[in-house]
């Protein structure tokens, strides 16, 4: 969720001053974005040097902020920087930013890919059978198709497995019915992307 | 040879596995399901609680199944585009083997 950013969080920010290296600054800007953990609290208020409760303050702050970010999409450096209150630290703010716009992309399409969805399809196998002949039908040739749909499942039931798997078979007449509605999608997809 | 159950004839395909015999030209896979509607939809994912703005399409498909039992089920499934282009891909790959074969 967006949670808007207060001053108190930029003050927060201002202890990355007391980072060791500009790495470490980078690592915990990365990892506070995922999530905000004990370890992680406890980790940085190693590296910092700094008591456990600013390091939980810092890591909440960052989080806000990389949140924010990516949920106005800001993409170039002006946008962000504007974020920042006048009397925020200048070179600190530019390093900021710098990790921010890095690791953007990512986070985009780590969201992207982690949203509300409906079961998300994860593999199509298939093959093509040639029925030759049967017990009352010594010769025949009659193609049929088997397809094995795999879909994930992005919120699964605490039981269930995220994984669910779907098998058909279809003959021409079907294969060329979804061919007809695989069709009219793409020629919606082509409508819409000309306008 | 396995007598006929329901009104199904007992065949076998190139492989000898068993396949139970509808009609004379639908044939069915012992345990295959038959695909009997597939309703689609084409949509924007305009915003989320993590990116306010997405702009991201999706094909969403509702496959009605028509299981061996007789009972109907559903499956929807989400598509990106990219995806569903590979989809129709190969199902038009499937289409031309079945052609030729």
């Amino acid at each position: 969720m967006a949670a808007g950013l207060s001053s108190e969080d930029f003050t927060n920010l201002q202890l990355l001053l007391k980072a060791p290296s500009k790495d470490a600054v980078r690592d915990v800007c990365v990892q506070s974005h995922r999530a905000v953990s004990q370890r992680l609290t406890e980790n940085t208020a190693a590296t910092f040097s700094i008591p456990a409760a600013q390091a939980a303050q810092l890591i909440q702050s960052l989080h806000t902020l990389s949140h924010h970010v990516l949920f106005y999409n800001l993409t170039s450096p002006e946008q962000i920087l504007a974020v920042f209150p006048e009397s925020f630290h200048s070179s600190l703010k530019n390093l900021i930013t710098k990790i921010l716009l890095e690791n953007s992309p990512a986070w985009r399409t780590e969201a992207l890919s982690r949203q509300v969805s409906l079961p998300q399809l994860k593999e199509l196998d298939w093959r093509v059978d040639l029925v030759t002949g049967s017990d009352s039908v010594s010769r025949m040739a009659v193609p049929t198709c088997l397809v094995q749909l795999k879909m994930e499942d992005p919120c699964p039931s605490a039981v269930g497995d995220s994984i669910s798997t779907v098998t058909v078979e279809l003959s021409r007449e079907s294969l060329d019915t979804i061919l007809d509605g695989l069709g009219r999608i793409r020629d919606q997809l082509s409508a819409v992307a000309g306008k | 040879m396995s007598p006929a159950v329901n009104g199904w004839e007992a065949g076998y395909i190139l492989d000898r596995s068993p396949v139970y015999r509808r009609n004379k030209f639908n044939y069915r896979h012992l345990n295959a399901a038959e695909l009997v509607d597939m309703q689609w939809k084409l949509g924007m994912a305009v915003s989320s609680d993590t990116c306010r703005s997405l702009n991201s399409p999706y094909v969403s498909l509702l496959l009605k199944i028509a299981e061996p039992s007789g009972q109907i089920s559903q499956k929807a499934l989400e598509m990106t585009i990219p995806q569903f282009q590979n989809f129709h891909k190969q199902f038009k790959e499937m289409a031309a083997i079945m052609e030729t074969v």
